[in-house]
């Protein structure tokens, strides 16, 4: 395929995602972690039909590393809340806890497998790759949550609270990728030695730093002028000097994207500005992620497939044991059952992002590997979470029941919220408006 | 480049940002000093960036002693670029190139899209006039300028008379190209409406049809001139009617499908602009046919043949502020700074020469045509600007005549920086000595205030810019 058609195709399919967040379009289609994006890009490319060849995606990586810093840009600006409600401390927390939870039993549960059977060398490689199946697979997609409700118009305390907590925790991978990219060996040279800490560090304050920098620059008003040039340049900016310094791009803008809520005393009118391109930036870089897709380490390698099937199972697992946490904790999530965790094993954006990522920076057994598990993982929880989920809203009374028995309430349940409280489907309405801007 | 000043920021507000910058500049710096060579091109991408911001904040911070963005965003490109700072490098500058085929559809879509019929009509004479006369006097002057600057032309001296007569041809077709791209620029910032910047605009988009014609009869006599063994040959008619018709033809068709579009679905348009800006021109030049031309008929068209022109127009203004950015930033990145050390005296003679003309042509044209009192004053002072059309007529000139083309293209690359610099600069203090410059803030993506502090500015800020 030509580099141009390549190009054409993936506004084509901007296209399509910049209709998902418009207001006339139907919500709720399609699949919340965009998996379907991957299947077909791993069907164009180099694994099954070949119409996207491995050259081009070199030549695509650019474009795919501003599509995926533009994407944790967003996910920074949106951290911590839902929609226009900040997200509580006990959410954050307990997003914290689960992403940690989930993250690190994947990675326990890969560097145990990889320690006795070593298919890959003891040393670093070991570790980016038990660290970046881990990262991978910490996060629970804040789309998930939003697609269950806005296709079955739920509403109520579980709704929010699952939104909240899929909102708090995607600071733990974008961390762990920080944490990848900092124990790699520099080519930097500096008159100075920088410990791991330090370069992680570095990735918070340059991230921070230049937000922090962007919204100063963006002032009080948001000149049409101003505005694009300034959140565009200093977004690029990031992307590049972390990718020259060899820091995590992903990281950098992420923090970036929290520095620039902390500091602007505009970032609902930020959140709405950009939140409005995430769909169309999501669709190509998903594409993208599929068609990088590349089998031959685990076809070379067989035992790496029980790499990927081993941090699925510890995933599964994890999310189960953090879903009883929840119950545990919150009397919202009790009448909902086993079935929370389960409704928590959606990944997308960030998944797919970080393994795309470590892909582009450790080509080979580690990013491949990392890649396909994030694959999986997206595909595996979109067969089972968004039922899952469902079936739990439905168990908490938060979907209003049409098939199904009513659920009792609990005696310890809160009455609900006042009406037009539904956080969880906020981010939807926002983006509408700012989509029709 | 949409507003005419960027932000109402005061004294403040402008350190604040030029304080900024250097923090950014130093990022970058420390950037490239710890790890001095990268390859691959993800640091393009921190090039964009870079050139993005420090434009937007130059542009603005320029604007407060009354000179356009334009020089604002040159600037920044020359200051960062491989000459002087070194935090952007060539390659980096070389892999930016590819904005410009976006930049480039952008300018003509846009230029086409300004020009209304009605104007068009009412200003039919004293476009003529300008048209016959600033092509073929300036043509025959600067023809002659060059002739004369013989002994100031390392170049020229092992040409024979003969040649260089062929070399001055060409050089008299360079100097009539104009540049839509800063014309553009600078009714896009000031937001300019009125005689002076109707006839400019009309002027400088149809000049673009008239230099293509030209440079093709041009090529066609210097040939002989300058190769003693080479035949007159028609076949570069053939071409250029071919090209001609051909760009006029799909422009047809994509202003229609155009309309169709905004009539029916009328979102998205970035994504569409950006499609034809990358996927439309690769094709257009497989098919050997005039970008410019193209996308020029069809925004024409739009404007003139539906009721789209305006939303059309809105969405070519929201768009293009970012890509015009890029675009000249990479301009002022790709400008050869120590050439220009080089060859500035005769790059200064040259280039005030065509100045010189240009001015008097303009007085000239205006009176015969009967122009209208701005028009005779000022109408002259946008005709100036040279970008890229010219240094594309100058790789041409090097790559069709191997004999002098390098020097050629180096003399025209020096020359053309200064028309680039200073011709915008010119046109914006016209606009504004006409009383054309728009007066009404800048658009803004904040909600508008409450009603009854609406007319009072922010407290710190001064009052909105009313001179640009």
């Amino acid at each position: 395929m030509n580099a141009i058609l390549l190009l054409m195709g993936l506004l084509i399919l901007s296209y399509l995602g910049s209709f998902l967040v418009s207001g006339r379009a139907v919500r709720g289609i399609g699949l919340p972690s965009g998996a379907e994006y991957v299947a077909l890009g791993f069907v164009l490319g180099p694994q099954v039909l070949g119409a996207v060849e491995r050259s081009m995606l070199v030549s695509f990586e650019p474009i795919a590393q501003v599509a995926l810093g533009w994407l944790a840009l967003v996910i920074g600006l949106d951290f911590g809340f839902a929609g226009d409600r900040r997200v509580r401390v006990r959410s954050v927390v307990l997003g914290i806890t689960g992403a940690l939870l989930t993250g690190g039993a994947v990675f326990g549960a890969v560097l145990l497998l990889l320690n006795r059977f070593p298919m890959v060398p003891p040393g670093l490689d070991r570790w980016l790759l038990a660290g970046g199946t881990g990262a991978a697979c910490a996060e629970t997609t804040r789309h998930a949550v939003r697609w269950v409700v806005e296709r079955h118009k739920a509403q109520g305390r579980l709704a929010n609270l699952l939104a909240e907590v899929s909102h708090a925790d995607d600071v733990v991978p974008l961390l762990a990728l920080a944490a990848l990219f900092a124990v790699t060996p520099k080519e930097a040279h500096l008159p100075w030695h920088i410990p791991v800490a330090g370069w992680m560090g570095a990735t918070v304050v340059l991230g921070f730093g230049l937000g922090a920098i962007a919204a100063l620059l963006l002032g009080r008003e948001f000149s049409l002028h101003t505005t694009w040039g300034v959140l565009l340049g200093t977004s690029l900016l990031a992307i590049g000097v972390a990718a020259r310094l060899e820091l995590a791009p992903l990281s950098v803008t992420f923090f970036m994207g929290i520095g620039m809520a902390s500091v602007s005393k505009h970032r609902a009118l930020l959140r709405d500005t950009v939140a409005a391109t995430e769909r169309p930036v999501l669709l190509p870089a998903l594409l993208l992620a599929g068609a990088s897709i590349n089998l031959h380490a685990l076809q070379s390698t067989r035992g790496l497939i029980a790499v990927v099937a081993a941090a699925i199972v510890a995933r599964l697992l994890a999310k189960v044991l953090f879903g009883e946490l929840l119950r545990a904790v919150s009397p919202a999530a009790r009448p909902a059952g086993a079935f929370v965790g389960v409704g928590l094993l959606s990944s997308g954006a960030v998944s797919m992002s970080i393994g795309l990522v470590l892909a582009l920076r450790f080509p080979g057994v580690v990013g491949d590997t990392v890649l396909v598990t994030a694959a999986v993982s997206a595909v595996f929880g979109e067969f089972v979470a968004p039922a899952a989920l469902k079936r739990a809203l439905v168990r908490a009374g938060d979907v209003p029941i049409e098939s199904e028995p009513p659920t009792a309430p609990t005696p310890d349940a809160t009455p609900p919220e006042a009406p037009g409280a539904n956080i969880a489907a906020t981010p939807a309405s926002a983006t509408d408006e700012a989509a029709a801007r | 480049m949409s507003a005419n000043s960027g932000t109402q920021r005061g004294f403040g507000g402008h350190l604040l940002q030029a304080v900024l910058l250097v923090a950014l500049s130093g990022v970058v710096w420390i950037a490239t000093r710890a790890v001095p060579e990268f390859e691959g091109g993800t640091w393009t991408i921190a090039a964009v960036g870079f050139l993005l911001i420090a434009g937007t904040l130059l542009s603005d911070l320029v604007a407060v002693i009354g000179m356009p963005h334009l020089t604002g965003y040159l600037l920044a490109g020359i200051v960062a670029g491989p000459h002087v700072l070194k935090l952007i490098d060539h390659h980096s500058v070389t892999r930016l190139s590819s904005v410009n085929a976006l930049a480039l559809a952008l300018i003509a879509l846009e230029g086409g899209a300004e020009l209304k019929l009605e104007f068009l009509k009412k200003g039919l004479r004293g476009l003529a006039w300008s048209t016959l006369l600033q092509t073929f006097v300036v043509f025959a002057v600067m023809t002659g300028v060059f002739f004369l600057a013989r002994p100031l032309l390392p170049f020229a001296q092992g040409l024979t008379s003969l040649a260089l007569l062929g070399a001055a041809i060409l050089w008299g077709v360079m100097s009539i190209t104009r540049s839509p791209s800063a014309t553009l620029g600078i009714l896009s910032q000031t937001r300019a409406s009125g005689p002076l910047a109707r006839f400019t605009l009309t002027f400088v988009m149809t000049s673009d049809l008239v230099v293509v014609i030209v440079l093709a009869t041009a090529l066609t006599l210097a040939r002989p001139l300058v190769e003693p063994g080479a035949t007159f040959s028609a076949h570069a008619f053939q071409a250029l009617g071919r090209e001609i018709l051909g760009s006029v033809a799909l422009g047809t068709t994509l202003g229609l499908v155009l309309v169709t579009y905004l009539r029916l679905i009328g979102k998205q348009l970035v994504l569409v602009f950006l499609a034809l800006g990358f996927g439309m021109t690769e094709m257009l030049h497989y098919l050997s046919f005039d970008p410019l031309l193209t996308f020029m008929v069809a925004g024409f068209l739009v404007q003139n043949l539906s009721k789209q022109g305006e939303k059309f127009l809105h969405a070519l203004h929201q768009t293009g502020g970012v890509v015009y950015v890029v675009f000249f930033a990479t301009a002022g990145a790709h400008l050869d700074v120590p050439l220009l050390r080089q060859l500035w005296p005769v790059a200064l003679v040259l280039a005030g020469a065509r100045a010189l003309t240009t001015y008097g042509v303009g007085r000239l044209s205006s009176r015969l045509a009967g122009d209208e009192p701005m028009v005779k004053k000022w109408g002259w002072s946008g005709l100036v600007s040279q970008a890229g059309l010219a240094l594309g007529l100058a790789a041409v000139v090097s790559r069709e005549f191997p004999s002098f083309g390098d020097g050629f293209r180096a003399l025209a690359v020096a020359t053309i920086a200064l028309n680039e610099m200073l011709g915008p600069i010119l046109f914006k203090i016209a606009l504004d000595r006409a009383g054309e410059t728009s007066r009404a803030p800048a658009p803004s993506l904040t909600p508008p205030p409450p009603t009854a502090s609406s007319s009072e500015p922010p407290l710190g800020q001064m009052p909105a810019e009313t001179t640009g």
